[in-house]
């Protein structure tokens, strides 16, 4: 219903607007009011921050039917009649009467939205806005950015973008500061593009360089040091939520994803063009012929979290994986969070609930289960198995020996199926093992015929072996008929298992288990029985015969689903009826190995999965188990009898002869069937293809053994068929909305018609260079990086709620030199270069300081008046301490290391010795429920999530740490001495080196008054307590150099200790 | 400005002001976003006894003849009402009722139900609320105990301490706003650091976790060989050239950087000096119960908690692990009981003594309840265990505004389902910031281009249990 707004008000309002002058204010900014309006960057900030929640994108809480985001419906007539925005009629806008309105019933946005009323300023912006014509632009972010139109170089400012800086602090009536001083320059220079401090000599090179390319010669070096790669790879890290661990709950190490974070070190270093480490990380797996290099990019899909705590819903978690990478690809690709959408509709941006599932759906194709076992250290798949070139060798030697003993086999089975031939031809006598079996059926292992319990309630072994089977007495022994005939058989609860002591095989080794079984229904999920220790516990690792949606299923795993051998019967298991079923594998470990006898007849299989790469045994659950597993469904109501175990494949006919005994016997007695007998005589009673088996088995078993060594670490691999996606109700696993294809959001450029749907399409849809967002996300992210914020101040949200950047001009330019290729005047996609245009520019290389009404005016520099200044990451703090001392070493990559703070750490976690205390930050072992103290304290995110953005925060822990910590207590000692010896003792020389290794520059006279003063306080403390000063030398792991007097040393250390807590030393200026 | 003009100006000298109040605040003593409290608040600290790993409410507070009577018969289906199971029970044949083994009695005038296993709570029954129509969203204890202590079963978001400190701020210099005390040597569901972390709000905000050992804070002591003489004198040093390099750049970086380095000086006398229980006397420490002088047992974290609120920290989230009786639950949470129950009593006893139970809200619970059925088998009289149960659970709460005396809320007969009264894990945020003074819809921080709060979308005030 329309209110009718207080008129006197409105007046004044538009006496306002239309006051003449108003638009050609000399200042018109101090006013807080633009010379002109633009949507983009006066109004949308204002709509969106206030009106999108409910009058936005998001169809499901929409009131009134009002949408703001869209100009067409925005101007369109209301269910009330009214018009929120009439185009160059505010007065006959309702939008304007709602915001002014006194009336709470009326008044936008209404006082339950708990977000206060508009300012004055924002209430003539949107009214001047209306009266102006309410134009719409597109936002910003989603249109392709194009060469903007630079300023002619009035001030022989050399850059482009300086020239744009250059305008926009004109217009606040600022200029650019001069130029940072030389030292400064470098050490800046360094840390932002090695994350190391400058050595004194390479201090003292440049400031004594004075030709005009000598800082462009000092970046070009820099660029092609390794350090670079090094420096780079922390940032990415924290994007890729990059972690030695697990995470969630249980949040086990998982000791091999480095090999991708080497990668990505390497991919700095040779600037792979960011289209390509782009694609790569996205879909390295669908290239042609791709490589094992880009195989392993795509473990950037596989580094979420993933859980393994007992009783966690499988499903549940596989869809937070595919969730996770999808919000991740929005965040690190598109800057935009999409994590809105998994249950609603964006508030804010045109983003549907459908895009995000459309979006996911590109995720949600792999191999992969929802928990990764608890039980067992397998790799979950998909995986890739990390071969080095000798062992890739031995195992193509052991897989063609594996050839060699298997083509061997055949011929000695066709020779011994030839003399069954010739004897039943008459031509030839029987073989005399064959004559003699009588029927018997070698290599049974256990058989349980469930006739009874022993006297100590435990079911025999027919074979009178001790193999007997325990079970609770829960299941019991009934009375039941088979083929006409009364028989006895177990009884499964399917809570209670029955235990036998046997079969433990491995996957080289051949074996066949029987039984009559008779279910009770048709099954969703039962296990007849397995040789694991527990489903998804486990990963499934061993094998299993279970029922599943009907159907039997047979397989051999080490870690379900994608590392697995598995054949499924084609026709469904007969319900209350009692089926003979025989398993067998015949020590292959593919999927045409197993077989599946249905009373007596192979039966019709499809192929599961035929992926199995490891060893099935190890995991646990060593002997077979009936009708029960760990949280899983067992054999419920189900009966079975005659359980039968053999180590070997047996023969068809042999199998007939399970269902009917007595029939290996007749096909002798009237030897007919020369196919039938001929196989069996191989396959059992023939000589020389046991032996040749037995080479097989041996053959196969080398080469398993050889598999299992290799490190394997998580990427993507597409099943063959991709699964059907579905839209989640409010975001949950279990309630499935409408099916959806994959598909990028409609509010962006539309998936190109000449692609794969699949990822591969996805991430060429995204390097296009015409893509509105890849290009802009990214230079804004490496702005950040130089600058400490970024050119849009939020980097994981270039939305509409983002703050519209000061200088879009500079980012559009960017980006669009780094995404178009060089014979166009663009970057084409080398970091490398980017990295240098921006450090080249005069607004990198301003003093960081300004004068101070600048300073309190921009105190997060985002005018760019002044150079960059920020906390160090806690990397460079940590790593400049160690290169300052002399302790770094510089070996790149490599497993992760444990420094000296571990053992403080909420997982605490033994030091490492030695090198490994040495290495750079990025090394260090991270574990997220429990990160590197050190590291964590400065900062460093914990890794769960993809983030884009640190904080720099200034706390006093982090006076602790420095003071206090062993790295830096012995990063200070050891720098003491070795400046002491080298100094001949002279303690003012060595604290004025220190000063300098730590600060890039030489301490000023006054500053040279506070060290001695400083070193004459602790010299005269330690004097008189000489014993302490032996206990701070003691500490950390380098050797004490004895020829440096401990009073000394130590007097001097704690003053460096302290200049490791200088501003100069840990603040970039 | 020389160091005696610097020092003159910025009170430095003994018995000086305050650093921070003269530099403005620095990071770690800093007012919060929120200039003032939305209404007047009832507590001004709260103390948290976290009974992870889902403490059984049919064992300690939600007394159920009729549940016992039936025990051995199966869950109906029409009570379970296609709840979801976890993948410890959900597959189980057949799902047996089972009854308390321990006896119930009502203590004080409000007539509480209590079990005999909580004889020192029993005596304090009528100082406490009592809820037992708490219910969660989550089946497992990893999202569990991040949506109570979050308002997200997603690890991400910050938590209640982190809320706090971000609005409310943190009134006093010498310790942090939110600290986290952990009973030491427990197993049972392992924690994870994220449930006191500063999710997407700044870190400054997370907890600072007091450990049992040498080094309350990480940290915190001068290494060997380095005293408080001459660490000062190295801070004195270290301040000169900062105030040396502030005289050519004047940048309040610098300051905010010597004001944290003086914090962290005091928080080396402060931290050694509320973490040491000797100076407490014998009375005290046998109230709390033999543990009490253990450092890292409950029971001395329960005193060491009212320490902190007495030096105004804000916040003190104790953990307390091992309440995960899938099995063996006669043992296992009798032994939990002779923990904690005479601990968390004397802490509530000890602060309603020294006159600040009524401005300090003390809460007990965990992140779910556990079934009333058995997981596994029932055989009379043998162990037996509960599975985790996310439909109702019990918490108590005391102090800080809660109405005394009170038991909120109904379960059926079975202790299966609630009748009357539900708290949502949302409610009981609302109502803990409510009681703080804040409008839990009203403490937002904007976070990828939306308002987030504590309580996400939801959460209503539970009226009835406010003084």
């Amino acid at each position: 219903m329309m209110r009718l707004h207080p008129p006197r008000l409105v007046a004044i309002l538009f006496a306002g607007v239309l006051a003449p002058g108003w638009a050609c204010a000399a200042e018109p900014e101090a006013a807080g009011q633009p010379a002109r309006i633009s949507f983009n960057r006066d109004i949308r900030p204002i709509l969106s921050d206030n009106c999108f929640a409910c009058h936005g994108p998001d169809h499901a809480n929409r009131q009134a039917g009002l949408r703001l985001d869209v100009a067409e419906q925005a101007v369109a007539e209301l269910d009330s009649g009214t018009r929120a925005i009439v185009p160059g009629d505010a007065e006959a806008s309702e939008l304007v009467a709602r915001i002014v309105s006194t009336d709470p019933d009326s008044v936008m946005p209404p006082p339950q939205a708990k977000i206060g009323r508009l300012t004055e300023a924002q209430v003539q912006l949107l009214t001047r806005w209306i009266a102006e014509g309410a134009r719409y632009e597109p936002h910003w972010a989603f249109v392709p950015p194009v060469k903007p139109d630079v300023p002619t170089d009035a001030d022989h400012a050399s850059q482009p973008l300086d020239r744009l800086v250059a305008a926009g602090l004109a217009r606040r009536g600022l200029a650019l500061q001069p130029e940072a001083d030389r030292a400064a320059l470098i050490r800046r220079a360094m840390f932002d593009i090695t994350g190391l401090p400058p050595t004194p000599a390479e201090v003292a090179a440049f400031v004594a360089d004075s030709a005009p390319d000598a800082y462009e010669r000092l970046l070009d070096r820099l660029l092609a040091s390794p350090r670079y790669g090094e420096r780079m790879a922390a940032d990415w890290m924290d994007l890729a939520r990059y972690s030695d661990s697990y995470g969630f709950q249980v949040d086990r190490p998982r000791p091999t994803m480095w090999p991708w974070r080497d990668w990505v070190i390497k991919a700095f270093n040779e600037s792979l063009p960011w289209d390509q480490f782009t694609l790569w990380q996205l879909a390295g797996d669908l290239l042609p012929n791709a490589t094992d290099e880009q195989r392993l990019a795509t473990a950037f899909n596989r580094l979420h979290q993933q859980e393994a705590e007992g009783g966690s819903v499988e499903e549940e978690y596989r869809v937070t994986y595919v969730n996770d990478r999808t919000t991740t690809f929005g965040t690190a690709f598109l800057g935009l969070t999409l994590e809105c959408c998994r249950c609603h509709d964006h508030k804010f941006d045109p983003l549907s609930q459908k895009d995000f599932y459309a979006l996911s759906a590109f995720f949600d194709d792999v191999d992969e289960a929802g928990l990764y076992s608890y039980f067992t250290q397998a790799v979950p798949t998909p995986k890739l198995r990390l071969l080095d070139e000798a062992s890739a060798a031995a195992l193509a030697q052991a897989d063609e020996a594996v050839g060699e003993a298997a083509a061997e086999c055949g011929r000695a089975d066709a020779d011994a199926r030839a003399r069954i031939a010739a004897w039943i031809a008459d031509a030839a006598p029987l073989p005399e093992a064959f004559a003699a079996v009588g029927g018997m059926i070698p290599g049974e292992v256990a058989r349980y015929a469930f006739d009874g319990r022993t006297e100590d309630g435990r079911f025999a072994d027919a074979l009178g072996s001790k193999a007997a089977a325990t079970s609770p007495d829960d299941n019991t022994v009934v009375p039941d008929a088979r083929g006409g005939s009364p028989c006895t058989a177990l009884h499964l609860t399917g809570d209670h298992p029955v235990t036998t002591p046997v079969g433990n095989f491995r996957r080289s080794q051949p074996f066949t288990i029987s039984a009559w079984i008779k279910p009770s229904a048709r099954y969703d999920r039962a296990v007849v029985f397995h040789r694991s220790k527990a489903w998804t516990d486990a990963g499934s690792r061993g094998y299993e015969l279970l029922v599943a949606d009907g159907h039997l299923r047979w397989s051999l795993i080490h870690f379900w689903p994608g590392d697995a051998a598995s054949v499924r019967c084609a026709e469904p298991l007969p319900v209350n009826e009692w089926t003979h079923v025989a398993v067998s594998s015949d020590g292959s470990g593919r999927a045409a190995g197993l077989k599946v006898f249905v009373n007596g007849h192979e039966a019709a299989t499809e192929i599961v999965r035929d992926s199995l790469t490891r060893e099935i045994t190890g995991g646990g659950g060593d002997t077979i188990t009936i009708g029960e597993r760990m949280r899983d469904h067992g054999f419920k109501n189900g009966l079975v009898d005659d359980f039968r175990v053999f180590d070997r494949t047996l023969a068809p006919l042999e199998i007939r002869d399970l269902v009917a005994p007595g029939t290996l016997a007749a096909a002798l007695a009237e030897p007919r069937d020369a196919e039938a007998l001929g196989n069996t005589f191989a396959a059992a009673f023939a000589t020389e293809p046991a032996l040749r088996r037995q080479a097989l088995e041996a053959a196969r078993r080398r080469r398993d053994d050889l598999a299992e060594r290799p490190p394997e670490i998580m990427v993507m691999r597409d099943l063959p068929e991709p699964r059907l996606a579905y839209v989640l109700e409010r975001g949950d696993y279990d309630k499935r909305g409408a099916s959806v294809e994959p598909n990028t959001p409609a509010a962006l450029p539309p998936f190109p018609v000449d692609q794969p749907r699949n990822r591969l399409g996805l991430a060429r849809w995204l390097i296009d260079p015409d893509h509105p967002l890849l290009a802009r996300v990214t230079v804004n992210r490496l702005w950040q990086a130089l600058f400490g914020l970024g050119l849009v101040q939020s980097p994981e949200d270039l939305g509409s709620q983002a703050t519209r950047p000061e200088y879009p001009e500079v980012l559009d330019l960017l980006a669009w030199q780094f995404s178009h290729p060089r014979a166009e005047g663009g970057l084409g996609w080398d970091m490398k270069r980017l990295v240098k245009t921006i450090m080249l520019s005069r607004t990198y290389r301003q003093r960081s300081l300004a004068d101070e009404k600048t300073m309190a005016d921009d105190p997060l520099n985002v005018w760019l008046a002044r150079g960059p200044r920020h906390r160090l990451p806690a990397e460079m703090i940590r790593d400049g301490a160690l290169a300052a001392a002399g302790l770094l070493v510089e070996k790149v990559g490599g497993p992760p290391v444990k420094t000296y703070d571990m053992p403080e750490s909420f997982k605490p976690e033994k030091a490492d010795a030695g090198p490994a205390l040495y290495r750079r930050s990025l090394y260090t072992f991270w574990r997220r429920t429990g990160p590197g103290p050190m590291l964590e304290t400065f900062d460093v995110p914990k890794r769960v999530v993809c983030v884009a953005r640190r904080d720099t925060t200034n706390t006093p822990l982090h006076a602790f740490v420095l003071m206090n910590g062993p790295q830096f207590v012995e990063a200070a000692r050891v720098l003491a001495e070795r400046l002491l010896a080298e100094e001949q003792g002279q303690a003012d020389r060595a604290l004025d080196r220190a000063f300098l290794l730590l600060t890039s520059r030489r301490p000023d006279d006054e500053e040279r008054a506070i060290l001695r003063r400083m070193h004459s306080d602790q010299r005269a403390w330690y004097d008189r307590h000489p014993d302490e000063a032996a206990k701070l030398l003691a500490i950390g792991d380098h050797r004490r150099d004895e020829s440096v007097p401990a009073v000394d040393a130590a007097a001097a250390a704690n003053v460096i200790n302290a200049l490791m807590n200088y501003d100069g030393c840990v603040v970039k200026r | 400005m020389n160091r005696r003009d610097w020092l003159t100006t910025f009170g430095m000298g003994l018995g000086g002001i305050a650093l921070s109040e003269m530099l403005g605040r620095s990071a770690a003593a800093s007012g919060g976003v929120l200039s003032g409290c939305h209404f007047p608040p009832k507590a001004k600290r709260v103390i948290y006894l976290f009974q992870s790993g889902g403490p059984s409410q049919l064992d300690l507070y939600d007394h159920k003849p009729a549940l016992l009577a039936k025990t051995g018969e199966q869950l109906p289906d029409s009570v379970r009402g296609g709840q979801r199971l976890t993948g410890m029970s959900g597959n189980q044949s057949s799902i047996p009722l089972v009854g308390s083994p321990f006896a119930f009695t009502q203590y004080g005038e409000s007539g509480a139900w209590l079990s005999e296993l909580l004889p020192h709570t029993a005596k304090i029954a009528d100082r406490l609320c009592f809820i037992r129509s708490m219910h969660t969203e989550s089946i497992n204890h990893g999202p569990g105990v991040t949506f109570m202590q979050s308002g997200s079963q997603i690890p991400g978001r910050p938590s209640i301490g982190a809320w706090l400190d971000y609005g409310l701020g943190n009134e006093y210099d010498d310790l942090p706003s939110f600290v986290v005390l952990i009973t030491k040597n427990k197993g049972g569901q392992p924690l994870m650091s994220h449930l006191w972390g500063a999710g997407f709000l700044p870190t400054k905000h997370q907890a600072v976790r007091f450990r049992s050992g040498s080094d309350p804070v990480l940290y915190v002591n001068n290494p060997p060989g380095v005293a408080a003489e001459n660490r000062r004198q190295l801070l004195d040093g270290l301040r000169e050239l900062h105030e040396h390099q502030f005289a050519g750049t004047p940048d309040a970086e610098i300051t905010a950087r010597i004001a944290n380095y003086e914090m962290a000086f005091r928080m080396q006398a402060s931290v050694p000096e509320v973490t040491d229980l000797s100076t407490e006397p014998a009375h005290v420490l046998d109230m709390y119960g033999p543990d009490a002088k253990d450092p890292g047992t409950f029971a001395a974290n329960c005193l060491l908690a009212r320490r902190l609120a007495e030096r105004g920290v804000r916040f003190i989230q104790l953990y307390h692990q091992d309440w995960d009786h899938h099995g063996g639950l006669r043992g296992g949470i009798r032994q939990e009981c002779r923990q904690t129950d005479q601990p968390a009593a004397a802490l509530v006893q000890d602060l309603a003594m020294r006159g600040m139970l009524d401005d300090t809200l003390v809460i007990w619970g965990g992140e779910f309840g556990r079934t009333n059925y058995c997981q596994g088998l029932y055989k009379p009289g043998a162990e037996f265990g509960r599975d985790h149960h996310p439909r109702c659970f019990t918490i108590w709460m005391a102090g800080g505004g809660i109405r005394p005396g009170t038991t909120y809320g109904e379960t059926d007969e079975l202790g299966y389902n609630i009748v009357n009264d539900g708290v949502h894990v949302h409610d009981f945020h609302a109502t803990l910031l409510h009681l703080l003074g804040i409008d839990h819809e009203r403490l937002t921080y904007k976070f990828q281009g939306r308002r987030y709060r504590l309580t996400d979308v939801h959460g209503k005030v539970v009226k009835d249990i406010l003084a």
